[in-house]
């Protein structure tokens, strides 16, 4: 069932996006957080943050949220469930399509800060 | 770690009760924070845009007791599912013992010193 097939891709990509979000994560409680040290300090980070890297990275986290939270349910379906199992195939796909879709209207709603920072 | 498809088939491959406990936990903080995160990344990203997300917002909204718990309960909980979950990555691809026992290390040092700092700077208003 997983070798080489959807299940072992779900796996990776589960854990990539974990990492990702994990990554990000320590990052915005850094800079959120940062806000104790008073408003200069704070808006230091941001304008780092508003790099063009980090400003096309919002459009990967957002869908790579999506997709760690969906398929998350998807592995709670299969763990609790013995019908989840038979159809993690095509739960898998639902997924990337809603990953897909959350990362194209993540790209048009951010669309002007991409091009325009702030 | 515990590759496992259901609970009975955890129970019996985990190597003891806090392996166990780590596998339940990651299924119910994960179905916590799907709906926890996915409300902060709309009602922060969607709802305002993000050049609304200035200092004064997030003092202001902070302010708020009720704002401050959930973004406490997101923090801790995203933080030990994350943690957690980068443990069965560093189990699974740091080989060397006296590697995986530094990387873990550094790793947990750094969450715990973030949890500390999210703690304060969220409770200091």
């Amino acid at each position: 069932m997983y070798r080489g097939r959807e299940g072992q891709w779900a796996f990776l990509l589960h854990r990539l996006s974990g990492l990702a979000i994990l990554a990000y994560l320590l990052l915005h409680v850094f800079s959120i957080g940062s806000f104790m040290f008073g408003e200069r300090f704070y808006m230091a980070i941001h304008h780092t943050y508003d790099l063009w890297p980090f400003r096309v990275g919002l459009v990967f986290v957002t869908a790579g949220v999506v997709y760690h939270a969906f398929n998350g349910l998807r592995i709670i379906v299969m763990d609790f469930t013995g019908a989840g199992v038979a159809y993690q195939r095509q739960m898998w796909y639902g997924v990337l399509l809603i990953s897909a879709a959350s990362f194209v209207y993540a790209a048009v709603s951010l669309y002007p800060r991409l091009v325009g920072g702030y | 770690m515990i590759r496992a498809r259901t609970f009975t088939d955890a129970r019996q491959q985990a190597h003891s009760n806090a392996e166990l406990n780590w596998w339940v936990f990651m299924r119910i903080s994960g179905l916590i924070l799907v709906f926890l995160v996915l409300g902060h990344i709309y009602m922060t990203f969607i709802q305002v845009s993000e050049a609304d997300a200035t200092f004064d917002a997030v003092v202001g909204k902070l302010a708020n007791p009720a704002w401050k718990f959930y973004d406490w309960l997101i923090l801790s909980l995203a933080l030990l599912h994350g943690a957690n979950g980068a443990r069965y990555s560093i189990e699974d691809y740091v080989r060397s013992r006296p590697g995986r026992a530094w990387v873990k290390g550094v790793f947990y040092s750094v969450v715990a010193l973030l949890f500390a700092f999210g703690t304060i700077g969220l409770f200091s208003i």
